[in-house]
């Protein structure tokens, strides 16, 4: 166990990405479910980095930056949809928005 | 040091974009700037003069279509030339249709805002920001070659949709709409960059850019894919499929277009299924072509689920806008449908094949909607069939409106929507594809039913009601487009067929 190998990487970014989908799934809370989106696109990054670095490619990590700056402006366009939504109704329970049916 | 330095300032020189690079992408370049422009003259112009904004983002959208047209032929068409160190590539003669059904749903979208937002408390300026950074990242995505590009453009296009979406602040519908688009969309870009980091870590090696699709294609070619690979390539297909609102990544589209304001709606219907069909048909015959013996049975089984999912959902709906939704779910099987016989017979006209059927599509759609936004209602997202009692008597020119648009999306003979799917049909019988051939043919049986519903409600149903027989009045720019899309969806067919 001295040294850490591209499987301890993936298995830790596996996991990340599994809670994050069943927080997705599970949790009711918008907020919660939000948080626990970026967590998969965390998941996605770190297994991206460990790939580039075992691999000896830089294009992971240059496509590490992109991720980034495409994740800040979900997160903000996100976040805005969720506060205004909280002003119009007062709750962010996935399980009230019901104003959609047939 | 000096030696390895001098290396890397090598290197970097023979990436640097020349001319060419960024002459290859002019329109996507001019739509970009058309977004800033429209911004600027909201902070510069005084309220008087606000009207401009969208008249000059329809007329910059309109010439930069001439633009594309001419270059299109310009550029050696014959071979598809790699651009920005293979970041881009250009895909022949198909760069016409893809980028002029970008930018006609665009116009169009905004022929729409114009009138929906004049009733409404919303900055219309912001919409057509909005809207052309949108049309420009979908140009850009349907010509990727590289993850980075097709991620990046991707996710470009889905923000500013999140925004058009939960366009109306003070509108529940319209936030619950945005909220839930949120969270689907985010979930499949998760999934579609974990797919995407997959590929490139299974197939990757020193020396190797295993983000870029010639390279995925010759590591597949040389038999390099694992397991992991495969996983990787389901999870973007998947991904695509989402933005296309194929079965089973379709659940979201009848909430997200009920709530979303109108014009949105259409933008939905057109450009971003077109923009998954492309990003689809691009992944499937580029960078996993090796694999289309595999992929092929998937796709015609997700062609069929599609078909008949979207017909029999829509045959129990009695709201419009989600009747429109669901039978858009069926539209996208036969594009799935047509994706699937270019991939077995490896065809190359596939985009041309599309384009003609998204852009008879669009037609359809944006007549249709432009009908409904003309119609009063007291909330943007309930739009019952029996609202639609006694329009022919209210306004001759939205009945007719209504029935050119339905008569195009069910494909009644004299259309463009009847030829469009014809071609596919053609395309699906040559290769003796029977299971896909009878579920689209059952499924234009289908549609007629649901969509004559709505026609049948319009034009033939009494009403006893005071209100539906008051006349409308039909603003002269509602005619003409009324007008020109109609005769459009007749003199397209001709053109076709001569074609």
């Amino acid at each position: 166990m001295e040294h850490t190998t591209l499987a301890h990487h993936l298995l830790l970014a596996g996991l990340l990405f599994a809670l994050g989908l069943t927080g997705v799934l599970v949790r009711r809370n918008l907020l919660v479910v939000y948080m626990c989106l970026e967590l998969m696109l965390t998941a996605a990054t770190l297994a991206l980095v460990a790939f580039s670095r075992f691999n000896r490619t830089m294009d992971g990590a240059i496509f590490v930056f992109f991720i980034i700056t495409v994740a800040a402006a979900e997160v903000a366009v996100g976040l805005a949809l969720i506060v205004a939504l909280y002003r119009r109704r007062g709750s962010v329970k996935s399980d009230e928005l019901v104003t959609l049916r047939d | 040091m000096i030696s390895s330095l001098a290396n890397i300032d090598v290197a970097f020189k023979a990436l640097a974009p020349r001319n060419a690079d960024w002459a290859s992408l002019l329109p996507e370049i001019c739509v970009a700037g058309l977004a800033l422009f429209c911004l600027v003259q909201a902070m510069a112009l005084p309220k008087s003069l606000r009207w401009l904004i969208p008249t000059t983002a329809r007329v910059g959208l309109a010439l930069v279509m001439i633009m594309a047209l001419q270059t299109g032929t310009a550029w050696n068409p014959a071979e598809a030339t790699p651009f920005f160190a293979g970041l881009t590539k250009l895909t022949g003669d198909s760069a016409q249709g893809i980028r002029c059904t970008f930018l006609l749903s665009a116009l169009l979208t905004s022929f729409l805002a114009g009138r929906f937002f004049k009733e409404r408390p919303a900055p219309i300026a912001d919409y057509h920001h909005v809207l052309l950074v949108v049309t420009a990242a979908f140009m850009l995505l349907a010509q990727s070659n590289h993850f980075v590009t097709l991620f990046v453009s991707l996710e470009t296009a889905a923000v500013g949709l999140y925004v058009l979406v939960g366009y109306l602040r003070r509108s529940q519908a319209s936030l619950e709409a945005g909220v839930k688009y949120l969270v689907a969309g985010g979930l499949s870009s998760a999934l579609l960059l974990m797919g995407i980091v997959l590929v490139y870590g299974s197939l990757g090696a020193p020396g190797v850019d295993s983000l870029n699709f010639d390279q995925i294609n010759a590591a597949l070619t040389a038999g390099k894919g694992t397991a992991l690979t495969m996983v990787g390539l389901a999870l973007i297909l998947g991904g695509a499929a989402f933005k296309l609102g194929a079965f089973p990544f379709h659940t979201w589209i009848p909430d997200v277009y009920q709530g979303a304001p109108t014009p949105t709606t259409a933008l939905l219907g057109t450009a971003s299924k077109a923009a998954g069909a492309f990003t689809l048909l691009l992944l499937v015959t580029g960078p996993f072509a090796p694999l289309a013996p595999k992929l092929a049975p998937l796709l015609a089984i997700a062609a069929i689920l599609t078909l008949l999912v979207g017909n029999l959902a829509a045959l129990a709906t009695t709201d419009v806008k989600r009747v429109l939704a669901l039978s858009g779910v069926s539209h996208a099987g036969f594009l799935l449908a047509a994706i699937a016989a270019v991939v077995i017979s490896g065809a190359n006209d596939g985009p041309m094949l599309l384009s003609i059927y998204l852009i008879a599509y669009a037609i359809g759609t944006f007549l249709v909607s432009q009908a409904l936004i003309e119609l009063p209602v007291a909330e943007d997202h309930q739009r019952p069939l029996l609202g639609l009692r006694g329009l022919l008597r209210r306004s001759p020119i939205l009945a007719s409106a209504l029935g050119f648009g339905i008569g195009s999306l069910a494909g009644i003979p004299p259309s463009i929507g009847f030829f469009a799917k014809l071609l596919i049909l053609i395309f699906l019988a040559k290769l003796h594809l029977w299971w896909v051939f009878g579920a689209a043919l059952l499924s234009v049986a289908v549609s007629i039913h649901y969509y004559f519903a709505i026609l049948r409600e319009a034009v033939v149903r009494p009403t006893d009601d005071q209100d539906a027989v008051v006349p409308l009045e039909v603003s002269f720019t509602s005619r003409f487009l009324i007008g020109a899309l109609s005769a459009a969806t007749i003199l397209g067919s001709l053109l076709a067929f001569r074609g």
